[in-house]
């Protein structure tokens, strides 16, 4: 039947919908950059559990994508983040985040560099006025292409060994942050070690039509390996043990706030490290060299949660009761047997090792339970396995 | 390799003025200029009608008025053409005209309220403007003193200037006046070097603006242009001021964010500590300085500034005396309009909005025995295409047929707004080196960032029409912009 209700467009499909489709049990979408998907398969803790234990699939193709090209391509990119791209060699990728003028930060990315007239950007956010805009003046094109390129996030410890069973070439000795073009089972893939679960995996890119082949193939060795897909819910989990910061989650993008004071520095966002105050100009360096200076009265922090409720949307306080922040995102960590959160602190309790209290309203059988929770400010990077890291890889 | 204390880009009246201001204080100072001959647009100007207190008291100069009587002809194509006779401000009289007697006094009215009107503007028209966002003492002091001024007209005055502020000329003047002749010769003066038509909000305030800074509606001939600009050529060179001609500068080098040099045509590095661009703001920004010196931010705004010209000059030369049908010849040393109706010049504007010549334009002229010269609207800046001049100079002979008897053409010059861009560097080839709309006027100048003549670079400074107060040949652009210098010099 014709949809006579509503003049919306209909959410598009990714081009794994069809595989997506048949194994989303709850028919729970979620809309992103206007795709459908996945919110939950059947069971977010089971999902959260293959990523953790064998392997997750996530389908992240409605991430944006822009293919910058010409040659001031890495001195573009270099005026646009705040750190120094200038060194960045081919297969290599950067995490990235770009500030406006207020020295606040719009959002955070990666970059692939493919040559040096030729590098990606890939981010969360729609970013190509600001692309554009920042291009006056550089020989370059900045295009999306995010239609064009289908991705696979391919996250947990056994997903080096499912591509090496796979057959992919000199799969682990694939450094972090490093990506290479590779052959998956007849289809030509480009293939990065990064991913947003903090733990060993990659993340799969690939022309549309080869997308249905990608996805059977990561499932071919499931009567042993039980991968899963998994959807955003667990996705959430997985980011928040890692450390990850999400834009208009954690921190409102500069580019996208209303109220001014709601925008967010690199340094109260802990990522100070990040901005390099010595390379050439980037857009909001004349205010982070100040700010830099200036002692912070905000930041977030990791939050040790004491007991197992997770503290969702509380209020942080110090012990005298004075409101001094808020919790951003919270959860029960089944990996870390704790429970974690992230959450902006005032300028007396953002040093490792404070005090703060939380005041969680938690729901049991339609009544509230009021939790008085002591927390400990500790480091955002809550889950960071040895695996991580370790070239070669384990298969 | 040559070092000079301030090097001034562009050697325009306000450039010029700039100069004087510097070189009186002791600065070693040097002036580039692209053309041969110095002043830049001021050249095309035809009438100087105010020259202000703070420029006669900075550069301690005297002026001679002219003496003659000042007249402003409204074209009509009956030939029943309407003469004003303006002393001063407040002295307007009717010579002859078609309108009623009643029009004749509700257009002295409508003129005296706009007088009083444009007192209040200038009394911070001339002064730097304050910034926006700063929460200094001194910027909030003067918000206030601003809106001091507009509450001191009394109650009904400031709800009628607040009332008109943002209004269009045309709903006006309908309120008011019957005359099309006189609705026309109004409305041209509201929109003429803009991008308005008479129906345009804000065009009240184009008129009130140019009143204010003109301290004339008709913007009438009290002093000699080219004597005001051998005035302050001559300061500069009694204060060893260095004027380099034919020569333009390529490139604005910078260093840590500090100016550190200038790259000229011929290959020439010239070393100063601080830089003042007599350019236009997207010129100084985009061409000189590279985009890539500035922040996103600041180049979205660059970016959108409007600098889209919409007057072409046109200078036609007769076998013998231009005569004006059924007009006196002793009004001949005034200004001419044809601005028929505020239809007329709606038309006309509608053209200029989709990027085309207007079929029939709007003329605003002059003439001296043989000579005429005119300003004609809306010829609009092109980005991508060049103007059919043959077309425009056959419209503007079309019209003028209609006024003057029959006369033998000699030869006509041209110059469209993108003419004016490649003579002079200013991007639009605007007059006023971008609109003069509510947001880019006052501490809007140019834009956010960039107010106050100081730039994000540090040691580079604006003084062009770009900046507080605007067009016109005022000259207090260059005089605040090397006054803001020294301050900054002061405070290190």
């Amino acid at each position: 039947m014709d949809n006579t209700l509503s003049f919306t467009k209909p959410l598009l499909e990714t081009p794994f919908h069809k595989r997506t489709f048949e194994a989303c049990y709850n028919n729970d979408w979620y809309r992103w950059a206007g795709y459908k998907i996945a919110r939950e398969y059947s069971n977010t803790e089971l999902e959260y559990t293959s990523m953790r234990n064998t392997a997750g699939v996530l389908d992240i193709t409605p991430m944006h994508k822009y293919d910058i090209k010409g040659k001031d391509a890495i001195k573009f990119v270099d005026k646009l983040v705040t750190r120094d791209v200038t060194q960045i060699k081919p297969n290599q990728v950067m995490y990235i985040i770009w500030c406006n003028e207020d020295g606040n930060v719009i959002d955070d990315g990666t970059v692939f560099c493919f040559d040096k007239n030729h590098l990606r950007i890939f981010c969360a956010e729609r970013n190509l006025n600001w692309f554009s805009d920042t291009a006056i003046g550089f020989d370059v094109e900045v295009k999306d292409v995010s239609d064009s390129i289908a991705a696979l996030a391919f996250q947990g410890p056994l997903s080096c060994k499912i591509l090496h069973l796979l057959n992919v070439e000199n799969i682990e000795n694939l450094k972090p942050f490093f990506f290479d073009n590779f052959d998956l089972n007849g289809s030509k893939v480009t293939i990065s070690r990064t991913g947003f679960s903090g733990d060993l995996g990659y993340e799969i890119w690939c022309n549309p039509e080869e997308a249905i082949n990608v996805w059977d193939s990561l499932f071919k060795f499931n009567r042993d390996y039980k991968i899963l897909p998994a959807g955003m819910n667990a996705l959430e989990m997985v980011r928040i043990e890692a450390g990850f910061i999400q834009p208009n989650a954690d921190f409102m993008s500069a580019e996208q706030a209303l109220r001014p004071n709601r925008m967010r520095t690199p340094f109260e966002l802990g990522m100070g490290w990040l901005v390099d105050l010595n390379k050439n100009y980037f857009t909001g360096k004349r205010i982070l060299n100040d700010l830099k200076k200036k002692p912070l009265t905000k930041k977030l922090v990791g939050l040790d949660i004491q007991g197992d409720k997770p503290a969702i949307g509380s209020v942080l306080y110090d012990k005298n009761r004075k409101e001094i922040g808020i919790v951003t995102a919270g959860m029960w960590s089944p990996s870390l047997k704790s429970n974690i959160a992230f959450g902006y602190v005032d300028k007396d309790h953002m040093k490792i090792g404070s005090k703060v209290f939380a005041e969680i309203y938690h729901p049991e059988e339609l009544e509230y339970k009021k939790i008085w929770a002591e927390c400990l400010v500790v480091k955002k990077q809550f889950f960071n396995p040895q695996r991580r890291h370790k070239v070669p890889a384990d298969i | 390799m040559k070092k000079f204390d301030v090097i001034i880009i562009g050697g325009g009246h306000n450039g010029l003025v700039a100069a004087c201001v510097l070189s009186k204080k002791g600065k070693k100072v040097l002036v580039i200029e692209k053309n041969e001959k110095l002043g830049g647009l001021a050249n095309y100007a035809e009438t100087l009608s105010y020259i202000s207190k703070e420029v006669i008291d900075e550069l301690n100069i005297k002026f001679e008025k002219n003496v003659s009587e000042n007249f402003v002809s409204a074209l009509s194509e009956d030939l029943n053409h309407t003469v004003l006779k303006i002393n001063d401000s407040k002295n307007i009289e009717f010579l002859q005209t078609s309108a009623s007697n009643s029009d004749q006094k509700n257009f002295i009215n409508l003129i005296n309220k706009y007088n009083l009107f444009a007192r209040t503007l200038r009394s911070f028209m001339f002064k730097r403007p304050p910034r926006v966002k700063s929460g200094s003492k001194s910027d909030i002091w003067q918000l206030f003193s601003m809106g001091f001024k507009v509450r001191r007209l009394g109650k009904k005055n400031m709800r009628e200037l607040l009332r008109v502020i943002g209004l269009n000329i045309a709903d006006d003047l309908e309120d008011n006046i019957e005359s099309n002749t006189l609705k026309g010769l109004m409305s041209n003066e509201a929109v003429i070097g803009t991008n308005l038509g008479a129906r345009s909000p804000g065009s009240i305030l184009n008129l009130l603006y140019n009143q204010a800074t003109n301290n004339s509606l008709f913007r009438i001939n009290k002093f000699n242009t080219n004597s005001f600009l051998n005035i302050i050529e001559n300061i500069c060179k009694k204060n060893n001021v260095e004027i380099q001609t034919n020569k333009t500068v390529e490139k604005i080098n910078i260093l840590n964010q500090n100016v550190n040099s200038v790259l000229l045509n011929t290959g020439e590095v010239i070393e100063a500590s601080a830089i003042i661009s007599n350019t236009d703001p997207k010129t100084t920004y985009l061409e000189l300085v590279g985009a890539a010196n500035f922040d996103t931010d600041f180049i979205r705004r660059t970016k959108n500034y409007r600098t889209k010209g919409t007057v072409a000059k046109v200078n036609i030369e007769f076998e013998s005396e231009i005569k004006i049908k059924n007009l006196d010849s002793s009004y001949s040393s005034g200004k001419f309009v044809y601005a028929p109706d505020i239809k007329y010049i709606e038309h006309a504007f509608n053209d200029n909005k989709y990027n085309k010549l207007s079929l029939n334009p709007c003329l605003e002229f002059y003439i001296n025995k043989n000579q005429l010269s005119a300003n004609v609207y809306f010829i609009p800046y092109l980005t991508n295409s060049s103007h059919d001049k043959e077309k425009i100079l056959s419209n503007v002979k079309l019209i003028l047929e209609k006024f003057i008897e029959e006369n033998q053409i000699i030869s006509s010059i041209i110059e469209t707004p993108n003419d004016i861009e490649n003579k002079y560097n200013i991007c639009g080839g605007h007059w006023s080196h971008g609109d003069m709309e509510i947001d880019q006027l006052l501490m809007m100048r140019p834009f956010y960032g960039s107010s106050q003549y100081s730039t994000p670079i540090n040691g580079l400074y604006l003084c062009s029409a770009g900046t507080h107060p605007g067009g016109g040949i005022t000259g207090i652009n260059g005089i605040n912009a090397a006054k803001q210098l020294l301050k900054d010099k002061v405070n290190g």
